[in-house]
C-alpha cells in the first residue's frame, strides 16, 4: 500500500514536471544550454582519449611490450639534448658483441635507418625511412609481411638487393599493381622487392610511419648507404617473455657498459627505450587532453547547473500558489519536492541529449577528417546520467524551498 | 477511508470540536492575538456560517478548523482525532481526507485539466487510478459539469470553475466542507447557483462551515457564528431555519 501510494505520487509529480516543461519550453532550452555546452565536452573528450587511445596502439602494435631497443638516443627527448649529443655511435660491432653476449637470454636485431627516395618507373617518393634490419626483425617486432616473403639470413650474408616494403609505400609506386619482384630505386640503387608488410595502421601524432617505410638487409644497407659510419645501429633485444623484460634490460645494461667500458662512476652513454617511455609520453598527452576536457566540462556543467537553480528558483516562486493549493488539498513536503526535482532532472535531461545530438555530429566530424573516433555506448550513459545529475543537484535548494512552504502562506501569495 | 462507519466518536453526532483554542503570532517585535479562547462544537451534517469583520480571527479559525494551521493551546478534535500536536505529514493525511475546502479564488490549478483538478486529493491519498475515474466522473457529475472534463480552468466561467472547486472538495468524501467566501468573487446570481449546490450536498448529508460577510448568504446556514477580536461574539441558529 505504502508502495503504491509514493508511485501514484511520483506519477503525479512527474506529469506536473512534463506539463511544466511544455509550457515553459523556451526558456527551459536556454537554460540547458550550460549542460549541451559540458555534455558535449564530456563526450567529446572521452571520444577524443578513446580514439587516441586506439590510434596509439595501432601504430605502436609492432613495438612489442616485450622488446627493448638499445640507442644512442632515448625516443623521447625534451630540452637535453646536450647531455646525449657527446655520446659515442652505437656500431655494429658493439651490437655483434651484445649478440655473442646475450645468446641463450635473448634475441637483438641490429638496425640502421635513413631517408632515401624511392623511384618506381615514373613514380616517386622523396624521403622516406629505408631500415637496414636482418631475419629476425619479424621475431623481434610483430609485423609479418602480408605478401611474399621476409629478408633472411641468405640476404643478409650475401648483401642481396632485395626489399620489403610497407602498404603506403607500394600503393604509391604500385598502385594495383604486383609489385613482387618489380624492380625499384632506392636512392641511387636498384633493389627487387620480396615482400609487403601488413598494414600496421598509420601515424600517431606525427609519430613514425610504419606503413611507409621500406626493409633492406642491414649489410646491404652498410654497402650502399655508409651504414655505420654516419650512422647509428639500434638494437631491438626481445625477451623471452614479457615478465623477463626487467632481467635482460638489467642484463643488457651491464653487458652495454662491459662493451663500453664504461667505470662505475660513469653514467650510461647509451640509451634503453621500450614501450613504457611511449605509453609514458602518452599517458602525458592523454592526461592533458582529459584535463582540458574536464576543466571544460567541469566549468560548463558548473554554469548549466546554476542556470538550472536560477530557473527552478523561478519555477518555484511563479507557482507559490499551485504549492498552497496542492498542500491544502493533501500533498505531502516529498511530493511537492519531486514535482521540482522531476523538473530540474528533465531540463537537465533534455540538456544531455541535445549535448549527445551535437557531440555525435562532431564525433562523425572527427571521424572523417582528424582521427578514427567513435561515441560509445558507455559514454552516452554517462552523458546521460551526469545531464540528470545535474539538474538534479541544482534542483535540490529551488525543491527544498518549495516543499518547505508554509500552505497559508503560500495560498495568500499574488 | 471507511472512517465514517467504524469510528467511535461518530455516534455521538459531533464533526468537531474546540476548547478554549487560542492562536498568537509573532509579527516582528508585535505579538498577535488572532484567537483568544474559542471553544465550539460543530455536529455532522451542521451548515454553520462564521461570520465577522475583518480581523476578527476569522480566517485563523477557518485554518485551524482545516488543518492549515495548529492553535497555539487549547485543544481541537476532528471526528474525535485530536489535531493540536500532530506534525505536517499527519496534517496533510488529515485535510487530504476529511477536509474539502472551496475558495474565494477557487484555487484550481491553471495547467491541469479540470478532471485532474478533480483527480488530485485523490493521488494524493494513494488512489489506484482505476478507482479515481468513476469517484472524480461522479463528483464532477454532482456538480453538473459532465461535460467540461478535458476543459482547462481558464476555458471555464468563474461559476463553474467554482463548481470545479466544490467538486474536488467533495471527490474525496470529506468529513467537513470548507467553504472560505466561495460567492465572494462571483456575480449575485452565480453566488445563488453555487449557494443552491452547497445546499444541496448539506441536504445530502454533509456537514458544511461557511465564511462570509454577507448576511443573504449566511442565511443559507442553519447556525450562525459571529467573531469578533478573536473571541465568539454570538452563536445562533438563523430566524426560520433552525430546527
Amino acid at each position: 500500500m505504502a508502495g503504491k501510494r509514493w508511485k501514484i505520487d511520483l506519477e503525479e509529480s512527474l506529469r506536473i514536471a512534463m506539463s511544466a516543461l511544455r509550457a515553459n519550453k523556451a526558456r527551459g532550452f536556454l537554460t540547458t544550454l550550460g549542460i549541451v555546452i559540458g555534455i558535449v565536452a564530456v563526450i567529446l573528450t572521452m571520444t577524443a582519449a578513446n580514439g587516441l587511445q586506439s590510434t596509439f596502439r595501432q601504430s605502436f602494435s609492432s613495438v612489442g611490450s616485450d622488446v627493448i631497443y638499445v640507442s644512442r638516443f632515448p625516443w623521447v627527448m625534451r630540452n637535453d639534448f646536450f647531455l646525449y649529443r657527446n655520446r659515442p655511435r652505437l656500431d655494429l660491432r658493439s651490437a655483434n658483441a651484445l649478440e655473442r653476449r646475450l645468446r641463450g637470454s635473448a634475441i637483438v636485431n641490429p638496425t640502421l635507418g635513413g631517408r632515401q627516395d624511392l623511384k618506381f618507373r615514373s613514380e616517386t617518393m622523396e624521403g622516406i625511412s629505408v631500415v637496414g634490419t636482418t631475419e629476425k626483425q619479424t621475431i623481434v617486432a610483430s609485423a609479418q609481411p602480408a605478401v611474399g616473403r621476409f629478408i633472411t639470413d641468405f640476404d643478409v650474408t650475401y648483401k642481396k638487393n632485395v626489399c620489403v616494403i610497407g602498404t603506403e609505400v607500394r600503393d604509391a609506386l604500385f598502385g594495383t599493381a604486383n609489385p613482387l619482384n618489380q624492380q625499384m630505386k632506392v636512392g641511387r640503387f636498384t633493389f627487387r622487392v620480396i615482400g609487403v608488410m601488413e598494414k600496421q595502421g598509420g601515424s600517431f601524432l606525427g609519430g613514425p610511419n610504419f606503413d611507409r617505410q621500406v626493409f633492406i638487409p642491414i649489410s646491404t644497407f652498410v654497402k650502399a648507404f655508409g651504414g655505420e659510419r654516419s650512422q647509428d645501429v639500434n638494437l631491438a633485444v626481445k625477451a623471452p617473455s614479457q615478465e623477463a623484460l626487467a632481467d635482460v634490460e638489467f642484463a643488457v645494461i651491464g653487458e652495454m657498459r662491459k662493451i663500453r667500458q664504461l667505470r662505475p662512476s660513469e653514467p650510461d652513454n647509451f640509451s634503453i627505450n621500450k614501450l613504457d617511455t611511449l605509453v609514458g609520453t602518452f599517458n602525458n598527452v592523454m592526461g592533458v587532453v582529459l584535463l582540458v576536457g574536464l576543466l571544460i566540462t567541469s566549468v560548463s556543467l558548473f554554469v548549466g547547473g546554476v542556470g538550472v537553480m536560477n530557473v527552478m528558483f523561478v519555477s518555484v516562486t511563479e507557482r507559490t500558489r499551485e504549492i498552497g493549493i496542492r498542500k491544502a488539498i493533501g500533498a505531502k513536503p516529498h511530493s511537492i519536492m519531486f514535482q521540482f526535482l522531476f523538473e530540474a532532472a528533465a531540463i537537465g535531461l533534455v540538456g544531455g541529449l541535445a549535448g549527445i545530438a551535437i557531440a555525435s555530429v562532431l564525433t562523425a566530424v572527427i571521424n572523417a577528417l582528424v582521427m578514427p573516433a567513435s561515441v560509445s555506448v558507455g559514454i552516452l550513459v554517462i552523458a546521460v546520467v551526469v545531464s540528470i545529475a545535474v539538474g538534479i543537484v541544482a534542483g535540490f535548494v529551488p525543491a527544498w524551498k518549495g516543499a518547505r512552504l508554509n500552505p497559508i502562506d503560500a495560498l495568500r501569495y499574488e | 477511508m471507511d472512517r465514517n462507519s467504524e469510528n467511535g466518536h461518530a455516534a455521538d453526532g459531533t464533526a468537531l470540536s474546540l476548547r478554549d483554542v487560542v492562536k498568537t503570532y509573532v509579527v516582528g517585535t508585535d505579538v498577535v492575538h488572532a484567537l483568544r479562547g474559542v471553544s465550539l462544537d460543530i455536529r455532522r451534517n451542521e451548515y454553520v456560517a462564521v461570520m465577522g469583520p475583518s480581523g476578527s480571527g476569522k480566517s485563523t479559525l477557518m485554518n485551524v478548523i482545516g488543518c492549515l494551521d495548529v492553535p497555539t493551546s487549547g485543544t481541537y478534535s476532528l471526528e474525535g482525532q485530536m489535531v493540536a500536536n500532530l506534525n505536517e505529514y499527519q496534517l496533510a493525511d488529515i485535510r487530504n481526507q476529511r477536509i474539502g475546502f472551496v475558495f474565494q479564488t477557487f484555487n484550481l490549478i491553471p495547467r491541469a485539466n479540470i478532471f485532474h483538478n478533480v483527480e488530485l486529493p485523490l493521488i494524493y491519498a494513494g488512489v489506484a487510478r482505476s478507482q479515481r475515474r468513476e469517484r472524480v466522473e461522479r463528483a464532477i457529475e454532482r456538480v453538473g459539469l459532465a461535460n467540461r472534463v478535458k476543459h482547462k480552468p481558464n476555458e471555464l466561467s468563474g461559476g463553474q470553475r467554482q463548481r470545479v472547486a466544490i467538486a474536488r472538495a467533495l471527490v474525496g468524501e470529506p468529513s467537513i466542507i470548507l467553504a472560505d467566501e466561495p460567492t465572494g468573487n462571483l456575480d449575485s446570481k452565480t453566488g445563488d447557483e453555487i449557494m443552491t449546490l452547497l445546499d444541496e450536498l448539506h441536504q445530502a448529508g454533509q456537514t458544511i462551515i461557511l465564511v462570509t460577510h454577507e448576511d443573504y448568504i449566511a442565511a443559507h446556514a442553519h447556525r450562525v457564528i459571529r467573531l469578533k477580536d478573536g473571541i465568539i461574539e454570538s452563536d445562533s441558529p438563523t430566524s426560520g431555519r433552525a430546527g
